[in-house]
């Protein structure tokens, strides 16, 4: 398969990394410490979970990771680029070019039919969309069928996919999953996650998935474990077993 | 992008819709009366053109002065000079004309009256070539007793050839032999007016113009210079006698018929401007409102790429959208609003010559660029709301309010109203018509702005009724109001400036009524006003000579006064001098005299002034003061008395036989009678028999001539309030706007309502409280802005005669109530459909 990006072209550093983030809401006594001094590396082709409980800060490192929100202290890097450096025009364009994003919720603009949806980010460039690519990511995601129909019109699993299929066609840097599997039942779950890992494998992607279901985050290359907006531990090459004994192991 | 924006579109049709109302109404008034007086002006060019194609040149008295509204004022020349321009080599044919004050008398004994047009006799040219008449059916004029009419009026009142026909005139009433029907060039009537015409020497003799001609149109030889010979024209003729070409008197009438056209389509575009600007509120209302909606998907469309350029562009180019559709559906419905109008004007019988609909490339222009920039402008605030969204939002389950500083809206208010009343202020005193309008508009903003400051406690005291009588409904109706101050007050606005637009007009009409009067009042001591039925309301419609010595023989009648009107040059500029008999003139007229004396000044000749003149022209009794006269020319005039301002008296006043003496062939526009008895149904019969001779004529006593005043402000506020119901509709338009989406957003909240036992019926009087809060809500403030700018504009007409400023307290309540039913209105459509929502569904829904 000669889509996907050749590995060996890939640059030497880490596709993301945090350094010492801080995000503290609130003043004084009322002060709340989301994020408490994370730093992190998200390497090139690497599927990397991010997992805790409700509060731990996932989902703050996640938005200040994609530039969504400010942290108060700290930095990040897409690639080479600080994007405290950028203004909300090199923001968005970091977004729409370099950054792809699956949520929970799907997300999918509910005026556009799934093809006007995935080609989305291209439109919004301008930037013509690889035809190849995009018959070659309809078809592993097997939503060829409803490439004309409505977000309404489709099945949860479909609506996801289309939001898959939506990050990846243009190839970025790096997507951010936020939860993907929380509103899909198991077997669209297991389809998704299995399409999510291909696509590091194989055609060299980088992911970073929040995620509080052990089992989907054993389908990732390391799994991060948050708590209290501190990084608590790591696990390399997890099983649903290890995770859920390192859970156990935080929870006490 | 474009993609998106256009599914966006679609995705709101009804909402956009229900705007684009507000766009349609406006650009339809606008191309509307483009096309309208586009095709009079047309036709009336082409009618005119058409008359003096064969004329090469008309010889006629010079201009003394310029009257009002460009008409010019000319003296007659006498017939020899008929004969002198005919000898001139190159000059075919020259024949002279005459024209004069000719009232039909309808078979039924009724005078022939128009609206407002004149009612014109004149003499009949035989040489056809030349004729401005010609004849359709029967035969022209030759004896001193026929008679010819033209073709509407002969249709309308069932004229036949050989009727006798009686038709008043100058002197005493005469009866004539209907020989022929005439078109005045290819129209039947000309705008509305009645045409009379005789043979020439009759004509001169019924309108006092023996050896005298008003006009001599002239016919030159084929084949001569047209330059050279009016050259030689000119040579021959007398002092203050001028020729002119044909084309030139086309043009002239032309222009004077387009200036008229120009007043009436400024008021038309007038209208068009209010429906616009109402309509921006709710335009800016609506978008305020998708863009909340769309709160989350402009937030994804950030995420994943989009930058606030696209958004920004996207708002705008949907309202450039919207604002395009509506301008194309006004434009087409514009012109059949011309259509329609045009045969409403026919039906009023202004016999309005035939032409083809003219549809000019700047209506077309004009009406894009007025709806499409409308609807723009008021979307460019929401937009840029828009461009705030952070891209977050996508991702909070709560909505991420959209944080304008609530206190630079504020000083944005305030600076605009502000601006707007000082505006107003300088436009009023100036007077500035455009700053006049300029301030209200600002002040309509500014107030638009600060409203949200007083809606949640103002939509709590309006509610609190509503509570306490619907019970629970009444509360949450109430809740849902005071909920988005913002909203209630963006909701309101639109309905706030038609409210205030209407009560000024209420304000504005009921000081000028009771002005009306009370100059009456103060200025009549007379029993009867008599004056031509021509006009309602004893306007400027004229009356013959001999009435006054008619109703002088009428038993019981012990003073008849004739009253005239005309214009003169006072100290160079163009005045209006009023005439009046000086004989018991105590019995006519009250004069309250600051010095000098009243009747006396006047029998012997010289002017009174009223003190307002006086003083700014630094006159008192005594000072010789230069004026011109048409007929007589420049002379001086003694200042006999200086008199308390009235608007019905005028600035000038002289007696009628000095009147008589300084204008050509006056007619009287009112008798003023009084009786030994008084106003009696006795004097009113003996006078209406004395007169019967004349049936154009209007008898009224004092009170009725007061009732038939008021009565003329009424149907002219009537009219207005027509026209600015349209703005209120627009209003309502965005009401309907605002719960449709209160509905749609608290379908959850509505379900659970249902589900806990609440009944449909409670639903709905729940939705209909929130209607009629904001709807009150935004009258009262409109009201009380309304009276204000109604006080102000009527106090600075004082010196327009404006004396008494009345706040007709009933209407603003009635508006008032008119506006809490509107509301009420405006919520069925929503209230049906909040009470038809599944609870299942509603309660699911998030």
């Amino acid at each position: 398969m000669t889509l996907a990006p050749d590995p060996s072209s890939a640059p030497a550093g880490p596709a993301a990394r945090a350094v010492d983030l801080v995000k503290t809401y609130g003043k004084g006594a009322t002060v709340v410490h989301a994020l408490d001094g994370v730093t992190m590396q998200f390497a090139h082709a690497e599927f990397t979970a991010i997992m805790g409980p409700s509060g731990s800060g996932k989902s703050t490192l996640m938005h200040c990771m994609a530039g969504l929100d400010v942290p108060t202290s700290g930095q990040v890097f897409i690639g080479d680029d600080a994007i405290d450096a950028l203004d909300d025009t090199g923001l968005t364009k970091l977004r729409r070019d370099r950054l792809g994003f699956v949520f929970q919720s799907f997300n999918l603009v509910p005026t556009l039919t799934a093809a006007e949806n995935i080609s989305l980010p291209a439109d919004l460039a301008g930037h013509k969309v690889d035809d190849a690519w995009f018959d070659f990511l309809v078809d592993q995601l097997a939503i060829r069928d409803r490439l004309t129909h409505r977000p309404t019109e489709l099945s949860g699993g479909q609506q996801q996919r289309v939001a898959c299929a939506r990050a990846l066609i243009g190839r970025p840097d790096l997507i951010f999953a936020d939860e993907p599997t929380g509103n899909l039942d198991s077997k669209s779950s297991g389809e998704m996650l299995s399409f999510l890992r291909r696509s590091v494998s194989e055609f060299g992607q980088t992911i970073a998935m929040v995620t509080h279901d052990p089992r989907g985050a054993a389908y990732a290359d390391r799994v991060v474990f948050l708590a209290d907006g501190k990084i608590v531990g790591e696990l390399a090459s997890p099983t649903s077993d290890s995770i859920l004994e390192q859970m156990k192991l935080l929870g006490s | 992008m474009w993609k998106a924006t256009l599914k966006g579109l679609l995705a709101h049709k009804l909402r956009l819709a229900l705007t684009a109302v507000a766009i349609v109404i406006g650009v339809m008034f606008v191309s509307g009366t483009f096309v309208l007086t586009d095709t009079l002006h047309n036709t009336f060019t082409s009618l005119f053109n058409g008359i003096y194609q064969h004329v090469d040149f008309e010889v006629r008295g010079k201009a003394a002065f310029s009257g009002p509204a460009g008409t010019a004022v000319r003296n007659p020349i006498p017939q020899s000079v008929a004969q002198t321009v005919g000898g001139v080599r190159g000059v075919e044919d020259a024949v002279g004309g005459v024209q004069g004050f000719a009232q039909l008398v309808a078979p039924d004994g009724k005078a022939v009256t128009t609206s407002g047009a004149p009612t014109i006799g004149l003499s009949f040219n035989p040489v056809s070539q030349m004729a401005a008449l010609h004849i359709r059916d029967g035969s022209p004029p030759t004896s001193p007793d026929d008679v010819v009419i033209d073709a509407s009026t002969a249709a309308k009142y069932h004229f036949h050839i050989g009727d006798r026909v009686r038709v008043l005139l100058i002197g005493p009433p005469q009866t004539f032999t209907l020989t022929g029907i005439v078109r005045f060039g290819t129209a039947n009537n000309l705008a509305g007016a009645t045409l009379a015409a005789f043979d020439l020497p009759t004509a001169q003799k019924l309108f006092d113009r023996v050896g005298q001609y008003d006009t001599i149109d002239v016919l030159a030889r084929p084949g001569v210079n047209l330059a050279q010979l009016q050259h030689a024209i000119a040579q021959v003729l007398p002092r203050n006698v001028e020729v002119v070409s044909g084309q030139t008197v086309a043009k002239e009438n032309t222009n004077s018929i387009n200036q008229a056209l120009g007043f009436f389509s400024t008021a038309l575009l007038v209208f068009a401007f209010i429906s616009l600007f109402v309509g921006s509120f709710t335009i800016f209302n609506t978008f305020s409102i998708i863009v909340g909606q769309r709160t989350r998907e402009l937030a994804l469309l950030r995420i994943l790429g989009a930058s606030r350029r696209q958004i920004f562009r996207s708002v705008l180019l949907e309202a450039a959208m919207v604002g395009l559709v509506a301008s194309v559906v006004g434009l087409a419905l514009g012109v059949l609003a011309a259509v329609g109008l045009e045969a409403v004007l026919n039906g009023f019988g202004f016999g309005l010559p035939s032409g083809n609909l003219v549809f000019q490339t700047r209506t077309v222009i004009v009406g894009l660029i007025v709806g499409v920039g409308v609807t723009v402008v008021s979307a460019v605030s929401p937009a840029r709301r828009a461009v705030r969204i952070p891209p977050v939002a996508a991702l909070s389950d709560h909505d991420v309010a959209g944080a304008e500083s609530s206190r630079r809206r504020i000083a944005v208010g305030t600076a605009l109203g502000g601006s707007g009343v000082v505006a107003l202020a300088v436009g009023l005193t100036a007077p500035a018509i455009q700053l006049v309008g300029l301030g209200a508009v600002g002040i309509f903003i500014g107030i638009g702005m600060l409203a949200p400051l007083v809606a949640r406690p103002m939509s709590g005291v309006i509610g609190r009724p509503l509570a306490a009588m619907l019970g629970i409904a009444g509360k949450l109706g109430r809740e849902n109001s005071m909920r988005s101050p913002r909203r209630t007050a963006q909701t309101a606005a639109a309905l706030l400036v038609g409210m205030a637009l209407v009560s000024t007009i209420a304000v504005f009409g009921a000081s000028v009524s009771r002005s009306a009067t009370s100059s009456i009042d103060q200025a009549l001591s007379a029993d009867y006003i008599i004056s031509s039925s021509s006009t309602a309301g004893g306007g400027n419609g004229e009356i013959s000579v001999s009435t006054a010595s008619a109703a002088g023989r009428v038993p019981g009648v012990t003073a008849a006064s004739t009253v005239y009107s005309g214009e003169f040059l006072f100290r160079g500029s163009l005045s209006t001098l009023t005439a009046v008999s000086a004989d018991h003139l105590a019995d006519t007229i009250i004069l309250r005299m600051n010095s000098g004396t009243g009747a006396p000044a006047l029998a012997a000749g010289e002017l009174l002034v009223d003190t307002t003149t006086a003083n700014s022209d630094h006159l008192t009794v005594g000072s010789s003061v230069p004026v011109k006269f048409a007929y007589t020319g420049n002379s001086h005039i003694h200042v006999g008395g200086i008199y308390e301002p009235n608007s019905l008296l005028g600035s000038f006043l002289v007696s009628d036989r000095f009147y008589q003496t300084h204008f050509d062939n006056p007619l009287p526009i009112a008798l003023l009678v009084r009786t030994t008895a008084g106003a009696t149904p006795s004097s009113t019969r003996a006078i209406t028999a004395g007169l019967k001779a004349y049936p154009n004529l209007k008898i009224q006593t004092q009170a009725q001539f007061k009732q038939s005043q008021q009565k003329q402000v009424n149907q002219l506020l009537g009219l207005i309030y027509v026209l600015l119901a349209l703005a209120v509709l627009i209003a309502l338009i965005g009401i309907v706007n605002t719960l449709m989406l209160s509905v749609f957003e608290r379908t959850h909240e509505i379900g659970l309502l249902r589900a806990v036992g609440m009944r449909r019926r409670q639903i709905k009087a729940m939705i209909r409280s929130e209607a009629v809060i904001l709807s009150v809500f935004g009258a009262v403030i409109g009201i009380v802005v309304g009276t204000g700018l109604g006080v102000a504009l009527a106090a600075s007409l004082k010196q327009q005669g404006i004396t008494d400023i009345v706040v007709p307290g009933s209407n603003l309540i009635v508006f008032l109530i008119i506006a809490a039913l509107l509301g009420l209105a405006a919520a069925s459509f929503p209230a049906r459909r909040a009470a038809k929502l599944d609870v299942l569904a509603a309660i699911a829904a998030q």
